[in-house]
């Protein structure tokens, strides 16, 4: 911890010197200063303080900051930034292995544009030169914004640096590695330890006499997309498991996720059966799916919720899948939820960024943003998610939960209904445990739906699907402002640094491939740094009712534009959140009165108990209630 | 739900559903059930075995009880404990089921075994026996009887009198005037005889604090505290002898004469003299002024006054005069928005209009029209603050806009009308006094509609989304500002019943004369303020006004406990009233971006300084460089203004719709956490000061702590609990105050959900006879 303490007061230092730096800057009307994605961290210490403790460092600042292993690549003058919002800015462009750095050339007003390569989608060379011999291009991120820049077309015919950029952003497809494999910092914690399995399936007290955990999975045998540890009904010996794999989907089993500590109720995930277009059954299966119903000794009724709209259920028969037929499945009774595939939501997010970036219309604003539908598919999500935690809490059913293959929607859903029905997972600590378990562990395909340094943009698999996870977790917080302990910049910085590739957590597809990998020796958890740096992530406001479960309201009503996320770009939209600022200041109020009265109190009482004897009865009662507060 | 046909309506689908499930009514004669009058309030027609809807799809939850038509409220008595609501604000004036007259804006009686419903108006006949009753009321609650068990006749009768009664023919048979007679004048009984301008005999109270400006003292109190030297209180409207609609005492420029004034008033419209609201500390006067009649007179009379506003600024610098008839939305424009808001809030039905309601909100263009105040009140700011010119608010009559414009300009500017205090002399100074037609626009009467406009709440929804960007900027909560507004319709008050101050002194004359009602010293009826809360609420209650949050001059009363360290209230209210610096000063230590520091994130600092819209517009660089930097809270604040920073004011629009309320969640789950911290807070200073003031401990008997705080922190544990009772409608409650037919379906939705109950009601009335 000493580390984080000292980085501590480094940051006090640095707010205080940055004060100087806008006051300075804020003379011109034309200043400026983007201090985005900055490392404050222990290695670069002593040269930040010496270079921030100038009210002019960031005029000063030629070259960013640069992590452990990062190295520059190039650096070119000359260059225009066409920003959307301020116009024309000369600087110049560093590019790293890590990062693209942008630095206004005018040493009175500082402009710094700090982009890790991993967020950028596509480079396009753009048509239209802006004067003759100038080339410029455009940079489209995956964080919902556009960057273009121009330069003059070099008449010694070596190429453009942009062309260097192709090639660093996207590593994968040159056969390099990203940057995260290279980044060596060292945090006090290693978030890699974040999630324990046993552990946390401990907390729910299993194993218990209805659920065994199986090693069958060791190998990666049975399923490659899943994890080693999974927890199935005690009954089902790992012979009938092999069949059952058989027949669902890419082998993905029913799993138990989550049980529910008082009715025994279970939330257990799994792919689509393999019925086909002649409804094959298969025997094993169905005694499985049985064998969690009674695993609940509550209910004799098992809820299956298909999270596909169910044309499209139907028409996976076709290739071999399908759902679950109740007159196969007794007792069972099958829920579509109509969430859209992954292409619906791409095209939805396409729409959206299309709406939000650069600049909002004004006069149709909230039509524009109901004609992408995202908040409508956020809707549909977190409206599932709702239901089977009703189900599970208030109906004591235990639910069955699967897509496709189970590892998009399903992974909403699931997560989401276990953020509602458990306030562990509503901590800082628990939303990690959340997100290992249910997303990586489980096999979201974070590496095909996020495309790491892939230079192929237009690949059909790739999808927001966990943005909108993220940004349901967001909708929560914003109806329950007290029940996360967690705030809205954790959840950004989570989504930052799903693009950024400095970290190994987001990287690959499975398990399996991760340890193969070896994320976890050779690359740092997200966890690590968000974990070093506590204070700045949590919600001040939280209020720890431990078994108290969510329900959400699901409606446009309530639903809203996460504007902290998706307009963040625009300047105008001030990133804040006022109300956590005002609380912080009054815990510091009420820290130093306490510690006033204590002082006055110790005070009185040592002079007290020196003038007179007779009143000792009373200081003693006056002091018990104060020490209360502390 | 596809394609199939929707199954034809057969008369069955007309009768109530589920009759099996209907609760029936206690079979013993239940005991005597008595409406809770106010005095001077008579029951003017009654009927027992009446049904109260709570839930619209179950009659399950309904209530029995007796429903009482009275001079002031329709009253449903019961003895029925109404599950779900654990929680209520309580009314002194009101109980949990009363609705005031003046707060009915619509009232339909349907006979369903006829088919037939009716729009009642005063003294129509009603050719059936009604067999339900919904009213709709003006603050958004729909409320449902059912008549079922109860006498036929009767029932209609107490339609007709609700119908009767609610629209007054006469502007004193509005019940404010016999309850001010019986509670203040009534000689007989001297128990209740307590001043209406005051409060109790305790500490002053926040009415006591807030000015009338009825008395030329409170306009010289104004003057003096903005320092408008070259500015006079002006007593030739004394009696209403210049203008009728103009207050009897205002304020001018020196250097003109009341000969000149007297003059110069038979040319501006209603006889109004421009008058002026408020100085900035660098000497700019916010002045406003109706329409020249004259179009011969208008040029000379415009340079006259703008040479006197000159005169009266230090720097004689310019005028700049704003015509808010050309730039802002007309007050029937107002009036349409919020017709069709209301219609998607609480009439549509709620499923069907899930899946459109961003764009009827954008349809409604409320949302637009609370931006486009804001933007054109920030460009008045900028005005007066950034370009130091003195601005002149012109409208037709100067009685509309111009108290909006002038208001909301007014609390960005002075940090004194964000106090709760402040703000209520704000809309006394530029509400009440200036003229606001109150009883027009609120069609008190019901004889109005053209003239109706809820202008009033266009202005409080303003402040609220200046309270959402500035939680700690105000000393009032949201549920001030919607009590605030529901008060509107409670005829008691003296300031949201009349159309002007003259108004209000005519017809209390006229009706101590026809009374023969001694008031003492030949002072006209008096009525009683709506600040004086104590009317309405108790103290508890009252604590729901108080912002945990704010840091306004409260703070400063640590400072005298040696406690320092409150950076935001450094720079307190005299600061930022002396001169234009305090923009600079305004550079705390920037909490917003302390805990963001060490951060890996691709972050981009708020700043508005390089946005392109308008390169050339000086308004915008002030804009800009202003939101550069950390907000002071007790100098200028200035509102965001992207379409995606205007939200709908949920509590206000949509706290009666069950489907809307969030358990145990909502902005309350936060007020309730930070009112705890803010009470240990007061406790913490209230011992300090104990132990400083004796020097002793024998002091260590507490006194009772008087919290300003609803919620109190407790004494025993750190965290107190949350109290299961909240939702996002708190301190409201949906249940059974938006009890809609579930007639999904039938005919008779077309009548009951659609737009035409609000729209057009001549047309319903006419189609259902």
């Amino acid at each position: 911890m000493e580390k984080s303490e000292s980085s501590e007061s480094l940051g006090s230092k640095l707010s205080s010197s940055r004060q100087a730096s806008i006051d300075s800057l804020s003379s011109s009307s034309t200043s400026r200063s983007d201090r985005s994605f900055h490392l404050r961290s222990n290695t670069c210490k002593s040269p930040e303080l010496r270079v921030l403790g100038d009210s002019n460092n960031w005029a000063d600042l030629e070259e960013p900051q640069l992590l452990p292993n990062e190295s520059l690549k190039e650096t070119v003058k000359d260059v225009t930034y066409i920003c959307p919002f301020m116009g024309m800015i000369r600087g110049t462009l560093t590019v790293t292995n890590y990062r693209l750095f942008f630095k206004r050339v005018e040493k009175d007003s500082a402009f710094v544009l700090d982009v890790p390569l991993g967020v950028i989608s596509r480079i396009e060379k753009a048509g239209g030169a802006l004067s003759r011999g100038e080339v410029s291009y455009v940079l489209v991120c995956k964080d919902i914004r556009n960057l273009k820049f121009a330069h003059k077309q070099d008449t010694q015919g070596r190429t453009s640096v942009f062309e260097t950029v192709m090639k660093l952003a996207f590593p994968v497809s040159h056969n390099l590695q990203v940057f995260a494999y290279e980044y060596g910092q060292i945090y006090p914690e290693n978030g890699w330890k974040v999630y324990d399995p046993s552990a946390e399936y401990k907390r729910m007290g299993l194993p218990n006499e209805s659920w065994r955990m199986t090693r069958i999975n060791e190998h990666y045998e049975l399923c490659d997309t899943y994890p080693v540890m999974l927890l199935v009904p005690a009954n089902i010996p790992d012979e009938d498991l092999k069949r059952v794999a058989t027949f669902r989907a890419k082998n993905r089993i029913p799993v138990l996720s989550w049980i529910h500590p008082e009715s025994q109720a279970t939330v257990v995930r799994c792919s689509q059966p393999m019925v086909g277009a002649n409804g094959k059954r298969s025997k094993d299966d169905e005694k499985y799916l049985q064998a969690i119903m009674d695993a609940n000794a509550q209910s004799h009724k098992l809820f299956i919720f298909d999270a596909r709209p169910s044309v499209n259920a139907v028409a996976n028969k076709t290739k071999g899948g399908g759902f679950e037929s109740e007159d196969a499945y007794q007792n069972a009774e099958l829920v579509f939820l109509d969430i859209h595939n992954i292409h619906v939501m791409r095209e939805s997010l396409r729409k959206l960024k299309e709406v939000v970036y650069p600049n909002i219309e004004e006069s149709h604003w909230l039509s524009n943003l109901e004609s992408t539908h995202w908040l409508e598919h956020i809707k549909l999500i977190l409206a599932g998610a709702l239901r089977i935690a009703d189900k599970v809490e208030s109906g004591k059913t235990s639910v069955v939960i699967h897509c496709s293959d189970g590892w998009d929607r399903t992974a909403q859903l699931t997560s989401l209904a276990m953020l509602m029905l458990d306030g562990h997972y509503r901590t800082v600590r628990g939303f990690q445990v959340l997100i290992e378990k249910e997303w990586l562990t489980f096999g979201h395909r974070f590496q095909m739906r996020i495309g790491h340094g892939d230079k192929n943009h237009s690949d059909a698999d790739r999808s927001p699907v966990f943005l909108q996870f993220i940004d349901c977790v967001w909708q929560l917080t914003r109806q329950f402002p007290a029940a996360f302990e967690f705030n809205e910049f954790f959840l950004i910085t989570i989504l930052d640094h799903l693009y950024s590739c400095l970290f190994g957590t987001f990287l690959c597809n499975s398990e399996q491939q991760r340890i193969k990998e070896g994320l976890q020796k050779k690359t740092v958890s997200l966890w690590s740094y968000i974990n070093s740096h506590l204070e700045e992530f949590l919600n001040p406001l939280y209020v720890n009712y431990s078994h108290h479960v969510l329900y959400p309201v699901v409606s446009m009503r309530h639903l809203e534009l996460w504007v902290g996320y998706y307009i963040r770009w625009n300047p105008r939209m001030r990133l804040q959140e006022p109300i956590h600022h005002c609380y912080k200041e009054l815990l510091l109020k009420r820290a130093e009165l306490k510690k006033k009265v204590e002082e006055l109190q110790r005070e009185l009482i040592s002079r007290s108990a020196s003038s007179s004897s007779e009143r000792a009865a009373s200081p003693t009662r006056s002091v018990t209630p104060v020490q209360t507060f502390v | 739900m596809f394609s199939v046909k929707p199954p034809k309506p057969t008369f069955r689908c007309y009768l109530p559903p589920q009759q099996t499930g209907i609760k029936k009514p206690p079979l013993t004669t239940p005991k005597k059930l008595e409406a809770k009058l106010l005095p001077g309030e008579i029951v003017v027609n009654e009927v027992n075995f009446v049904r109260k809807c709570i839930a619209s799809d179950t009659s399950q939850q309904d209530l029995w009880g007796k429903l009482v038509c009275t001079n002031f409220k329709i009253s449903f008595i019961t003895d029925d404990v109404m599950h779900h609501v654990k929680f209520q604000y309580k009314s002194f004036l009101l109980g949990e089921h009363d609705i005031p007259l003046t707060c009915i804006e619509q009232i339909v009686t349907v006979n369903d075994a006829k088919r037939k419903q009716k729009v009642l108006i005063s003294n129509q006949k009603l050719k059936f026996n009604p067999t339900e009753l919904i009213i709709y009321c003006k603050d958004f609650r729909i409320v449902r009887f059912r008549f079922d068990e109860a006498g036929p006749e009767s029932a209609k009768k107490v339609c007709l009198a609700i119908a009767h009664y609610s629209q007054p023919a006469d502007l004193q048979l509005l019940f404010g005037f016999e309850y001010v007679a019986r509670v203040y004048y009534n000689s007989g009984n001297k128990v209740n005889c307590v001043d209406p301008g005051g409060g109790g005999l305790e500490k002053k109270s926040l009415c006591e604090q807030t000015p009338l400006f009825d008395k030329p003292s409170d306009w010289d109190r104004e003057i003096k505290r903005t320092g408008a030297s070259e500015w006079r209180v002006c007593s030739i409207n004394e009696g209403y002898k210049i203008s009728p609609n103009l207050s009897e005492y205002f304020v001018v420029p020196v250097s003109l004469a009341d000969q000149d004034l007297r003059q110069f008033s038979q040319f501006f419209t209603g006889f109004r003299i421009p008058l002026w609201c408020w100085n900035h500390s660098n000497g700019s006067a916010l002045v406003r002024m109706a329409s020249i009649k004259d179009v011969m007179q208008q040029r000379k009379l415009d340079q006259r006054v703008c040479a006197a506003i000159t005169r009266s600024h230090p720097n004689r610098s310019d005028v700049y005069k704003s015509d808010l008839d050309k730039s802002l939305p007309s007050i029937q424009d107002i009036q349409t928005a919020f017709t069709k808001l209301r219609q998607a809030s609480v009439i549509d039905p709620f499923e069907e209009s899930e899946e459109r309601w961003l764009s009827s909100i954008e349809n409604s263009r409320w949302l637009e029209y609370v931006r486009c105040c804001l933007k054109h009140a920030a460009e008045l700011v900028y005005m007066l603050e950034g370009k130091r010119v003195s601005v002149i608010l012109q409208e037709e009559e100067d009685r509309d806009l111009s108290c909006l414009i002038s208001s909301l300009i007014q609390v960005m500017l002075d940090p004194h009308f964000r106090s709760i205090a402040g703000f209520q002399s704000l809309l006394q100074k530029e509400w009440v006094m200036a003229g606001y037609r109150f009883l027009d626009r609120c069609n008190h009467l019901k004889k109005s509609d053209k003239e109706e406009s809820p202008l009033f709440l266009l202005f409080l929804d303003c402040v609220w989304q200046l309270l959402v960007q500035y939680p700690a900027a105000f000393e009032f909560t949201e549920t001030f500002l919607t009590v605030l507004g529901d008060s509107l319709w409670l005829s008691i008050f003296s300031t949201f019943l009349f159309n002007c101050p003259q108004q209000q002194d005519e017809h209390c004359r006229e009706f101590v004369k026809s009374r023969s009602i001694s008031c003492g010293d030949e002072k006209p009826l008096r009525f009683p303020p709506v600040w004086d809360w104590s009317q309405q609420f108790s103290e508890k209650d009252q604590a729901l006004f108080n912002n945990p949050l704010y840091v306004g001059k409260s703070a400063s009363c640590v400072q005298n406990g040696a406690v320092k360290s409150f950076k935001r209230t450094k720079k307190n209210y005299s600061c930022t009233l002396r001169g234009t610096s305090s923009l600079k000063n305004g550079l705390l230590s920037e909490p917003e971006f302390m805990p963001r520091r060490n951060s890996l994130v691709l972050r981009l600092k708020a700043d508005f300084s390089h946005v392109r819209d308008a390169p050339d517009s000086p308004s915008e660089q002030f804009f800009c460089e202003w939101f550069s930097k950390p907000a002071d809270l007790q100098g200028l604040l200035l509102p965001q203004l992207l379409p995606s920073h205007i939200k709908l004011w949920k509590l206000y629009f949509l706290r009666w719709v069950p489907e809307v309320q969030i358990n145990m969640g909502g902005p309350v789950t936060a007020f309730h956490k930070m009112s705890v911290l803010a009470d240990e807070i007061e406790m913490l200073q209230q011992r300090l000061r104990q132990y400083k003031g004796v020097g002793s401990l024998s002091a260590g008997t507490p006194e009772a702590h008087q919290s300003r705080m609803f919620f109190r922190a407790s004494n025993l544990s750190d965290s107190s609990p949350m109290p299961e009772y909240l939702t996002s409608s708190f301190p409201f409650s949906p249940v059974g105050n938006l009890c809609k037919r579930s007639i999904l379906g039938t005919p008779l939705s077309k009548f009951l959900g659609g737009t035409k109950i609000w729209i057009s009601t001549e047309t319903l009335a006419s189609e259902a006879m």
